[in-house]
């Protein structure tokens, strides 16, 4: 229960994080911070990748109601939680097994933490912006975009494990 | 009957992500409409009241910025009433029902919202149907042409910017009126192309490009940009580059620009194409 109340709290502040600051950032139009996609990253362990998938479709979603992208963030966020069990199984280290742990860089590295992070970061960011140019048109300059933000994206997450409670 | 069962219970990640995707697709395919929903009016309030109190703390760091625009286009006005005074003076015209000569209202208008950095990029106005905003209106600042209205509720409006893929605007090269379709192609926020335009016409770097008037939102000779000298070309036309008269990036202060006569022409000129 606690638990829940804890993730429902981190969930709202990453919302709140990311349409109030990430999104009026503008880096010469090639970096675009999605920091939203930590909520995925943070869950559980042991999470049923079905609860996963709900929960990346109802992020999405919200982050899409209020910036007014209908379905672009939905559909790159439900990607980051169908490739997250995937990361997980390929780097698991015994730490990282536990059941109830969420992953962070506090239990198993920061080296660990940010190759999990930068590859479920990418995943979502490619499939964001080409969703979102909607043709392979221009496809370097996109590709651009999403490595550049992608570095940022997954610099602020790392950041922000570092600063949050750990129990 | 029992495989059957076995195979969704064992693919039933993956159905499910499949299910989704297929969902998220489909809200995709039918955004074109989602400005005018009753669920994006919600929301719009929510982010749109959020917005007004932010906005309310930078504006005063822009009001330099702001000063000099105003300044500027005084002067321009003011520049403009002494050619108009002149002319009466000598005779040449006399107004004696100055309404019928009116065509278009001017409402200002603050943005509370806006972006450069996504492919389709979206203004939020604080001014609503309550001020007189209506869906398909022009909007344009000081210097030149922003978007058109794409949705509106009770307090706040929303502009697809002269920034998205999806802007067409009628414009043309002033010195010599040849028209082309102006349009963003989504990479530098400060340069759009004009298309359509015959290889055989001249043109000079620093050209004005202006609203053509065609298409009713805008008027005619309403600034949009000046050739940059750069030119693509294709089969019988070349497409020029343009850099645009609006820094989307200090957008403050707006108009939204409506056509009185608007309904009347649309309505002729539907009938007589049926």
């Amino acid at each position: 229960m606690n638990s829940i109340i804890r993730y429902t709290v981190t969930f709202l502040l990453l919302i709140a994080l990311q349409l109030l600051i990430f999104n009026n950032i503008e880096f010469s139009g090639y970096v675009n911070p999605y920091v939203y996609v930590m909520f995925i990253l943070i869950l559980p362990v042991a999470m049923p990748s079905w609860i996963l998938l709900l929960l990346g479709f109802l992020t999405g979603f919200v982050i899409d109601l209020f910036s007014g992208t209908m379905g672009v963030h939905t559909f790159a966020t439900v990607i980051a939680a169908y490739v997250r069990p995937w990361v997980l199984s390929l780097n698991v280290t015994a730490e990282t097994a536990e059941g109830e742990m969420s992953p962070s860089s506090y239990r198993s590295g920061l080296r660990w933490f940010l190759v999990y992070t930068a590859t479920v970061v990418l995943a979502h960011h490619l499939a964001l912006f080409l969703v979102e140019t909607f043709s392979f048109r221009l496809f370097l300059q996109t590709l651009l975009r999403v490595l550049l933000s992608t570095a940022v994206t997954t610099f602020f997450i790392v950041l922000f494990d570092f600063i949050r409670p750990h129990r | 009957m029992r495989s059957l069962l076995n195979f969704l219970l064992r693919f039933r990640t993956l159905i499910l992500f499949l299910v989704l995707e297929a969902v998220a697709l489909v809200m995709i395919s039918t955004s074109h409409n989602y400005h005018q929903t009753v669920f994006y009016g919600i929301s719009r309030n929510i982010s749109g009241f959020v917005a007004k109190r932010l906005e309310r703390g930078t504006y005063y760091f822009r009001l330099r910025q702001v000063n000099d625009e105003l300044v500027r286009e005084n002067t321009i006005l003011k520049r403009e009433i002494v050619s108009l005074s002149s002319a009466r003076q000598e005779g040449i015209t006399a107004v004696t029902d100055s309404v019928n000569g009116v065509n278009y209202t001017y409402l200002n208008a603050r943005v509370i919202s806006n972006s450069v950095n996504k492919q389709k990029n979206f203004i939020t106005l604080d001014k609503g149907t309550r001020h007189g905003v209506a869906l398909g209106m022009g909007v344009a600042s000081p210097s030149g042409v922003v978007g058109v209205v794409v949705g509106v509720s009770r307090n706040y409006s929303v502009v697809m910017s002269l920034l998205n893929t999806d802007f067409r605007l009628s414009a043309s090269i002033a010195r010599n009126d040849y028209f082309g379709s102006l349009a963003w192609d989504g990479s530098n926020y400060r340069y759009a192309r004009l298309s359509e335009i015959p290889h055989h016409v001249m043109v000079n770097e620093g050209d004005t490009i202006v609203t053509s008037g065609f298409s009713a939102i805008f008027p005619a000779g309403l600034m949009a940009g000046t050739l940059t000298g750069e030119q693509k070309r294709g089969g019988d036309f070349v497409s020029l580059k343009v850099m645009l008269s609006v820094d989307f990036k200090k957008l403050t202060n707006v108009y939204v620009i409506g056509n009185l006569t608007r309904e009347e022409r649309e309505k002729l000129e539907e009938e007589v194409v049926q």
